[in-house]
């Protein structure tokens, strides 16, 4: 039995990917709410739904893809499935749809989690046809209305509440906690921790007519999503097979898991050994309206001190994929941007003529791996390298960053460091997380420790998640940082990572500015950038036209260095096969591994139990 | 009588004074801490909208929340309401992070498992330190005693963090008798969910009280072993008192007066002071909430968290001062 009362072998449980909830019965979709204890993946439902293994969005409260009924791409007809019925065993109908958006309308100052929908969506534009078709209009020309309406990669900023429940409540809806929910999903909460340390899900028994029942039997009866604490005690909790699957466990805590309980797994066998399929990546970004890092000889250099070989090894035991263009290399976006990209990325020519890029980054990346002593089954060969570990990356070159440096006037003075053109001291504010991130926390420190190597005299800094936002957002606070805000890139449609390249003020501030800027976080100031973004507002999401004006803008952001991209995000997710199997794999990759995004519904349809009591 | 009044009058008046100025570096500190509670609420929309959030949708929801937090106006408008919500009310408004419930909400949830907690184990590590502590100091000639002091130099210089962790490994994983990871049971108080509280919490105890018990003894060994050298001791012994009377009611009645002070501020910093112990130990009280609220700037909830730890603070020091007429006749006769 597990230590809530549910039989062992009938329930899944999962570590929460943020620990602790302070707000367990915030439960109220309009509001900010518990996100991360199981409400995504198995309460609530979403028009349409996204397939993480292909990128492909597919109806699930939707009876088929939204028809569009104009050709400025305004006016759209959703028609949603009969037969969809809340947990109380209410149907779901269009009628829920239209609460859920007169509500958000209605109190749109005061509800938290309503903003995308009201800046989307045209007011008052909805009518009923019937019960299950309903016509709507949005804005401006919209081609992204299944991912914006629906789920582009881990959830959706519309969530349908019940008409049913919320009416009644008149005006007191804006505080309505609704604990425990009432929701589409084929699991409803059974009980939850009113500290936030769990939240159990019961699968209904009428889990057919649920909003995804149609896909078939989730195989868990119950799933428990718990915090288990620091990752000291859930290293050894998950050692005692007290959970089946973890997120962001450090690859130390991992290594020292599995030399004890051999049912515990990594993503695949081999280096790098954990999921790289994360729609964003970690890069450097540089507030490119300041001096020096205007000049895009100064990114280069910097991009070129940064020993990524050894940054790997030594922040992540080289378990890591390396990503040369502004976005992460995973099996959706390599052949959109990489594959088409790698003359590209193989031919790039500096205005010195020097060819910086080095494809055999993997390669080299291996040698060093064989001579920490890796043992040779647990590294890839052939096209697996750079399936693994990328189609390259920078080459690692201070005498060239030297040049490129006192190209604009920056050279190095008698302490070694480089200095400003005017002769004044050089010091590099990097801002990186705290133990938030530990992963990026430990990458910003090797590549400081890289760049100090190089003679750039560096401070580190590490900040707490609120300030790392602030600086983010703030001219006046950013010089440089590790960030993924503006790379997530997980399939053709790269408007939701570039959408904000523009020149609108709201993502333009003067470089000393304490107003927060909206979006653009690269700080991109390239108009013919902006142009291109600006024109690819009224293409087809996915057409080749639109796909090729992202490949330009990726190959702009390259050339001009506007952002270090350094690597996938490796999700490092172990799980444990005792009591359940078939998780997603490398080898298996039926959907990302993710349980926090909501594509974690393919995982409880194929997990299988082993039976063990 | 008017010269009790008075010195009650004028440890009052600190007290009032000392909250005052304690709920003004409240109010500001946070705001001098480099991170906008807005920026990371919008920040965080914005991940999970994988960036999708456009510059208007932003802005309008910057703005509404401006007003939502209260953070409209300029900074001395926002002091005066929050001087009047706190000390009329004792309101702090809601969670930025976790809008809209509110702070109190929140805090009052954990402070009673912190309380419980962290009462207990200082009270225990107190009493059991100071005991030993006692007897090591006013025997400290025999080789016996020496063996109790060295209990507690062994357990004073381990960091807390690596006596938690060992006792994790030890009671929980070598010798599973206490759960890694608790889970305290729902739904309305039982006996037996009672019980399963206290269950849960004996790891957490332990550990702070192996923490705490240490120093206890060290200090209290120093005071007895000078207080048993003081002539009103010796004279006690020529007058041919018997050794537990002249221990009990000499030595430590005159030793244990810094220790009350040293426990009641113990006692006044708990709401705070159990941040290391919730995060290890997986315990839902005030700390960790603390810890979240810092992070993300929920400037909210660490004015409700640090205030009611200035209170308890301030409110064991007037009590003490208070008390101490009582228990040190000395105090009584000026």
């Amino acid at each position: 039995m597990t230590d809530v009362g549910t039989p062992r072998n009938e329930t899944l449980i999962v570590q929460t990917f943020d620990g602790k909830a302070s707000n367990p019965d915030a439960q109220n979709p309009l509001n900010q709410y518990a996100i991360w204890r199981g409400f995504r993946e198995l309460g609530w439902s979403f028009l349409w739904e996204m397939d993480t293994a292909t990128g492909e969005s597919y109806p699930e409260l939707a009876a088929g893809p939204v028809e569009v009924l104009n050709d400025e791409h305004t006016q759209f007809r959703i028609k949603i499935r009969p037969g969809v019925y809340w947990s109380d065993g209410v149907e779901f109908t269009v009628d829920d749809l239209i609460y859920t958006l007169d509500t958000s309308f209605k109190y749109k100052d005061k509800l938290t989690f309503v903003a995308r929908t009201v800046n989307y969506i045209k007011e008052g534009s909805w009518k009923k046809v019937d019960d299950y078709t309903l016509d709507i209009e949005t804005q401006s020309p919209a081609y992204d209305f299944q991912t914006v309406m629906g789920v582009y990669t881990w959830g959706s900023l519309f969530v349908p509440v019940p008409k049913h429940v919320f009416e009644p409540l008149g005006d007191d809806v804006v505080t309505f906690k609704n604990a425990p929910a009432v929701t589409l999903g084929p699991y409803k909460i059974k009980e939850f921790d009113p500290n936030g340390f769990w939240q159990l899900w019961e699968l209904r028994e009428d889990w057919e007519r649920s909003g995804w029942g149609n896909s078939g039997e989730p195989k868990a009866k119950y799933v428990l999503y718990k915090d288990f604490g620091a990752e000291e005690t859930r290293a050894l909790a998950f050692v005692q097979n007290q959970y089946d699957v973890d997120t962001f466990m450090s690859p130390d805590s991992i290594a020292a898991a599995k030399s004890r309980n051999p049912a515990i797994e990594t993503f695949s066998p081999t280096l790098p050994y954990h999921d790289m399929n994360d729609a964003c990546s970690y890069g450097i970004y540089f507030n490119q309206l300041k001096a020096p890092y205007d000049e895009a000889a100064v990114r280069w250099a910097l991009a070129l001190s940064i020993d990524m070989q050894t940054v790997g090894i030594s922040a992540v035991s080289g378990q890591f994929k390396a990503s040369a263009l502004p976005m992460a290399d995973t099996p959706i976006t390599s052949p959109v941007f990489y594959e088409p990209l790698d003359d590209f990325l193989n031919n790039l020519t500096l205005e010195d003529g020097y060819k910086p890029f080095n494809p055999n980054f993997g390669a080299e990346l291996i040698e060093k791996l064989q001579a920490q002593g890796t043992p040779e089954s647990e590294i890839p060969t052939g096209d697996a390298v750079k399936q693994s570990f990328g189609a390259g990356w920078w080459k690692y070159d201070p005498v060239e960053a030297e040049s490129l440096l006192a190209s604009v006037g920056i050279t190095k003075g008698s302490d070694g460091f480089y200095t400003k053109p005017d002769g004044s001291p050089w010091m590099l504010d990097f801002v990186i997380p705290g133990d938030w991130n530990k992963v990026m926390q430990r990458t910003g420190f090797s590549i400081a420790d890289s760049w100090r190597k190089a003679g750039f005299n560096v401070n580190a800094r590490q900040v707490d998640n609120g300030e790392f936002a602030t600086v983010q957002n703030t001219n006046a606070r950013l010089d440089l940082m590790v960030n993924w805000s503006s790379s997530c890139t997980y399939n053709s449609n790269w408007f939701n990572s570039w959408a904000s390249f523009s020149d609108a003020e709201a993502y333009n501030q003067p470089a000393d500015s304490n107003t927060a800027i909206q979006g653009n976080y690269i700080r991109v100031t390239d108009p013919e950038i902006f142009k291109i973004v600006a024109d690819s507002k009224t293409m087809e999401i996915g057409s080749e036209p639109f796909v090729e004006n992202g490949r330009e803008i990726a190959m702009k952001l390259t050339e001009g260095m506007q952002l270090i991209n350094l690597m996938n995000i490796p999700t490092t997710i172990p799980t444990n096969n005792t009591y359940w199997t078939n998780f997603p794999k490398q080898s298996n990759f039926y959907a990302a591994p993710y349980t926090w995004w909501s594509s974690f519904k393919k995982t409880l349809l194929n997990i299988e139990p082993t039976g063990k009591e | 009588m008017i010269g009790v009044l008075q010195y009650v009058a004028k440890r009052v008046g600190l007290y009032l004074v000392v909250l005052f100025i304690g709920l003004t570096i409240t109010f500001f500190l946070p705001r001098l801490m480099p991170t906008n509670p807005i920026d990371g609420y919008i920040g965080q929309i914005q991940a999970r909208a994988s960036g999708a959030l456009t510059a208007e949708a932003i802005a309008s929801l910057r703005e509404n929340l401006e007003v939502l937090y209260g953070l409209k106006g300029d900074l001395f408008t926002q002091y005066v309401s929050y001087l009047e919500r706190v000390v009329l009310r004792f309101d702090f408004g809601p969670s930025f992070s976790f809008y809209p419930q509110p702070v109190s909400q929140i805090i009052f949830g954990a402070v009673p498992y912190t309380l419980g907690l962290l009462l207990c184990s200082t009270t225990i590590a107190w009493i059991l330190g100071n005991l030993v502590g006692l007897v090591a100091g006013y025997f400290h000639t025999k080789r016996a005693a020496s063996v109790l002091e060295i209990v507690g130099i062994l357990l004073y210089p381990i960091p807390y963090y690596i006596l938690a962790v060992t006792v994790i490994l030890m009671l929980s994983y070598v010798i599973p008798i206490f759960p890694l990871s608790p889970s305290f049971p729902v739904g309305e108080m039982t006996p037996q969910k009672f019980g399963m509280i206290i269950y849960n919490s004996l790891l957490p105890a332990i550990t702070l009280i192996l923490a705490g018990f240490g120093w206890n003894i060290l200090s209290m060994k120093a005071l007895a072993v000078s207080t048993t050298e003081e002539p009103y001791v010796t004279y006690a012994r020529l007058k041919g008192t018997s050794n537990g009377t002249r221990m009990l009611r000499y030595v430590f009645r005159n030793a244990m007066l810094p220790q009350v002070t040293a426990l009641a501020l113990s006692l006044g910093t708990i709401f705070n002071g159990a941040l290391l112990t919730e995060m290890l130990f997986s315990y839902p009280g005030v700390g960790l909430i603390m810890r979240t609220a810092a992070s993300s700037g929920d400037y909210n909830v660490l004015y409700g968290a640090i205030t009611i730890s200035i209170i308890a603070v301030a409110t064991a020091g007037l009590i003490i001062d208070l008390i101490y007429p009582l228990i040190d006749p000395r105090i009584r006769h000026k």
